[in-house]
């Protein structure tokens, strides 16, 4: 990571200096993604803490969510997508074939645009990855993983006396709040979240922004987001990509205060994008 | 006829010199005003050639559909009025004839006779069963009393022609008289033979089609016909004139820089398409009266044992050649149909079911797109198989191939004909409707709900059984239903492969029958359509019906309480 004041327009990137106050938890080196004949991704170097909010900006169709979709190898389920270049959890290589999806992830939880509660009950939601992944080994047992998962989801004085009635049936705040107990309840390390405000109003936008601000004490969390006041108000560490390039990264504040490369600056400034 | 077509087409010329007139006008309103027309002037045109067009065709549509009726009634209606001294005549003659009188009152004390008969025989029957000889004595003597009541009709009908015949020859032929004889032959004839006379009479005043006879009665009618059809074909074909050119003129003075022609003309539009579904609700409406009065007359001729229809485990159609023979009353019990239909639909269900939603979950979540882009037409070919041939398939392939099966596992009374091999054939035959709807779908379930499962680490098969089969479930219990509906009305493969006879099993390697099969077997052929045997085919007709139609409504309330819980 050179701190170095690379001129504007290039394909390298400009990564500022970054105080190390958390470990690495994702690193990811020369990630290329293609989609049929089409390169989505090109080179993609990237550091990510532990314990702490990275965020990925970038005008639409830059590669942010396909970066995200990576990391917990959600690309898989595309047919035409193809992944190339190493990404490493806690030094560990995620795109071996030793390494089954399923099993990462469960490690590596994700959250998407749109609340997606399943068609089940809300119980039945939180309680569905405890299970399938055998966490629970009794009925108090799952309970009380549900409990505590829909607690820091900050979603259970809401719902505490209507666990049965189906998840749909919440506002879409709710479920989205749902949606992210869902995914705590298997006791992942990283949380991905690809736009999680986008489709809701701005009072249940900024209960989940605070959200994401407690959850940043135990979990390494990565945000995709079109929103830049979104970035700048949750984020440790901000990422800019740009037409599938990773252009600048580094703090936050650095990025929005003084971003280095031109492209950076004239999106965060609203000149285009 | 032609008379009306010129109409018809002086109404289309009408109606395009109406949108042009309208058009005209509109445009030269909006430049002597100076300002923009509300609607475009087109929109004028139309309105102003609704105006011309709809209310002469509407004349028009209502004569061709009444006209005739009208024209009869009127001339019926002279005739009857001409004959009334001829008909007050008659009845007199006949008061006072001996031989008609004494037959009459001969033919009224055998029905006396015949009512206590029957009355007899149903304490026998109770007693000693319809196998035995005291009612065959029984049915001797009915038959005896039978007889001797059609001598009497006959002698009464002859003596009666006889006396009607006298008072014709009484009248002249010419002029009003003619038309008084007509109008008594007529009211003599039975009501199937009306329908004859005016279609004869009918054929002779306007040459439409050939009469069958050509007797002075009917050249009356004919020439009392005539006057009155052109009279009243004129009426509506001018008066569809009048108010074509009426409507256009009074559309006309509408037209203003402001008028909302573009409304107005939606408005017609929106009638036009409710008009349209009203056809179709309209259409089953009648089908299911048509149904019901049928229905009511087989029950009527059952004396209303509406519960042992039913309810009745016996099904032998076969009534008495006279009405009211002892013992011969035939056995509408219903249900040994109902439990074949039931059989067969279940046994149809088992097969297409699990095959047809397993194929259409592989189709749909796992076959990569070249799989699915042959498999899924080739799927579809089954359900373009005519139902004969899967007769077939079933009759000579499976149906043999099942008896010799059970014939070496020891079952030595298996037959050819069997419900099974029908159920399984028709299961075959349904496999596509429930594979295609499912994945249908299937398909439609948001993608972002399988994103969600994988997400938190499911497996394919975790993620479909848990996710995306229950969030597709109305759909699917719909795709079912539909499938038991098409399973229940279906008919060839039953006839061809289950035998006809209603035995009530439940052993689905015995022959057994259908509400279907038993409906085509009433009905084709020479039958008479006021016996009970043929007018049970009804009563069976409106059973599907209603089996369907309660099908139809559990499927509805499923799909909806279920949407209302996922969606």
């Amino acid at each position: 990571m050179a701190d170095s004041a690379a001129p504007a327009h290039t394909a390298k990137t400009v990564y500022h200096s970054v105080a190390n106050t958390h470990p690495v938890k994702v690193a990811a080196s020369g990630v290329e993604v293609f989609y049929a004949d089409k390169q989505a991704l090109h080179g993609i170097n990237l550091d990510i803490q532990d314990r702490s909010v990275t965020a990925f900006i970038g005008p639409s169709g830059c590669g942010k969510s396909t970066f995200l979709r990576c990391i917990n190898r959600m690309n898989d389920t595309i047919d035409t997508a193809r992944v190339a270049g190493s990404i490493r959890i806690d030094d560990e290589e995620i795109n071996d074939r030793a390494v089954d999806p399923v099993l990462l992830r469960a490690r590596v939880g994700m959250v998407f645009q749109k609340p997606n509660p399943f068609p089940k009950s809300i119980y039945d939601n939180v309680a569905y990855g405890p299970r399938i992944h055998g966490l629970a080994s009794g009925k108090d047992e799952l309970d009380a993983i549900v409990e505590t998962s829909l607690k820091k989801a900050g979603l259970w004085d809401e719902v505490a006396d209507r666990l049965d009635q189906p998840g749909n049936s919440l506002s879409g705040g709710q479920q989205q709040r749902l949606v992210i107990a869902r995914a705590i309840a298997v006791n992942p390390e990283v949380i991905l979240m690809d736009e999680p405000c986008s489709a809701l109003d701005p009072i249940a936008t900024a209960r989940i922004e605070e959200l994401i601000d407690e959850l940043r004490e135990n979990y390494c969390l990565i945000i995709v987001t079109h929103s830049m006041a979104q970035a700048a108000r949750v984020s440790q560490m901000t990422a800019f990509f740009h037409l599938g390039h990773l252009v600048e990264y580094g703090p936050t504040e650095e990025i929005f205060t003084n971003p280095r490369d031109r492209r950076t600056q004239d999106y965060i400034t609203g000149r285009f994008g | 006829m032609q008379l009306s077509l010129i109409t018809a087409l002086a109404l289309l010329v009408l109606t395009a010199v109406g949108f042009l007139a309208g058009r005209s006008r509109a445009l030269a309103l909006a430049e002597k005003d100076g300002s923009r027309l509300h609607s475009l002037p087109g929109y004028h045109g139309y309105y102003v050639a609704l105006w011309a067009g709809l209310p002469g065709f509407a004349v028009l549509a209502a004569y061709a559909l009444a006209g005739t009726m009208i024209v009869n009634t009127i001339v019926l209606d002279r005739m009857e009025r001409a004959a009334e001294p001829l008909q007050a005549r008659y009845e007199l003659a006949l008061a006072n004839d001996d031989i008609w009188s004494e037959a009459e009152r001969e033919i009224a004390r055998l029905d006396d006779e015949m009512a206590a008969l029957r009355g007899e025989a149903e304490q026998v029957i109770a007693a000693e069963g319809v196998q035995s000889d005291a009612v065959e004595a029984l049915r001797a003597r009915q038959d005896e009393l039978q007889f001797a009541q059609d001598d009497a009709r006959f002698t009464r009908d002859a003596r009666a022609n006889t006396i009607a015949g006298d008072i014709i020859q009484a009248v002249p032929e010419a002029g009003d008289h003619a038309l008084a004889r007509a109008g008594f032959e007529f009211a003599r004839l039975p009501v199937q033979e009306r329908e004859v006379f005016l279609a004869d009479a009918r054929a002779l005043a306007f040459g439409d089609g050939l009469a069958s006879r050509d007797t002075p009665e009917l050249r009356a009618t004919a020439g009392a016909l005539q006057p009155v059809h052109s009279a009243i074909a004129w009426g509506a074909c001018l008066g569809a004139l009048g108010l074509a050119l009426a409507g256009l003129a009074f559309a006309r003075t509408h037209l203003a820089v402001r008028f909302r022609a573009r409304n107005r003309v939606e408005w017609v539009i929106s009638a036009t398409l409710a008009l349209a579904s009203l056809i179709a609700i309209l259409t089953t409406l009648g089908i299911v009266f048509s149904l019901l009065f049928e229905s009511l007359r087989f029950f009527a001729a059952i004396d209303w044992r509406v519960a042992d229809f039913l309810f009745g485990t016996q099904w032998s159609p076969q009534t008495a050649i006279r009405p009211g023979q002892i013992g011969q009353s035939g056995s509408f019990g219903a249900v040994p149909l109902f439990a074949g239909t039931a059989l067969i639909t279940l046994i149809a269900m088992m097969v297409a079911a699990p095959v047809g939603l397993f194929a259409a979950i592989y189709l749909s979540e796992y076959a990569d797109s070249r799989v699915r882009a042959w498999a899924k037409p080739a799927l579809e070919i089954l359900a373009g198989v005519p139902t004969v041939v899967y007769g077939f398939f079933a009759l000579l392939t499976v149906g043999p191939l099942l008896r010799d099966f059970a014939l070496f596992l020891g079952y030595e009374d298996a037959v050819t004909q069997s419900a099974l091999s029908a159920g399984l054939v028709m299961g075959v035959m349904i496999i596509p409707f429930v594979s295609s709807l499912s994945d249908d779908v299937i398909n439609a379930v948001p993608q972002s709900l399988r994103d969600g499962a994988y997400a938190m680490g499911a497996t394919k098969s975790e993620t479909i059984r848990h996710v995306v089969f229950p969030a597709a479930l109305p759909g699917i219990v719909g795709a079912l239903l539909l499938a038991v509906s098409r399973a229940v009305g279906e008919t060839m493969i039953v006839v061809m492969a289950a035998g006809q006879a209603a035995n009530l099993t439940a052993n689905p390697l015995e022959s057994v029958t259908t509400i279907t099969v038993q409906i085509v077997t009433l009905l084709t052929g020479d039958q008479e359509f006021n016996s009970p045997k043929t007018l049970s085919a009804f009563a069976l007709g409106l059973v599907l019906f209603v089996l369907t139609l309660i099908l139809n409504i559990i499927a509805l309330r499923v799909v909806q309480s279920y949407r209302e819980k996922y969606d």
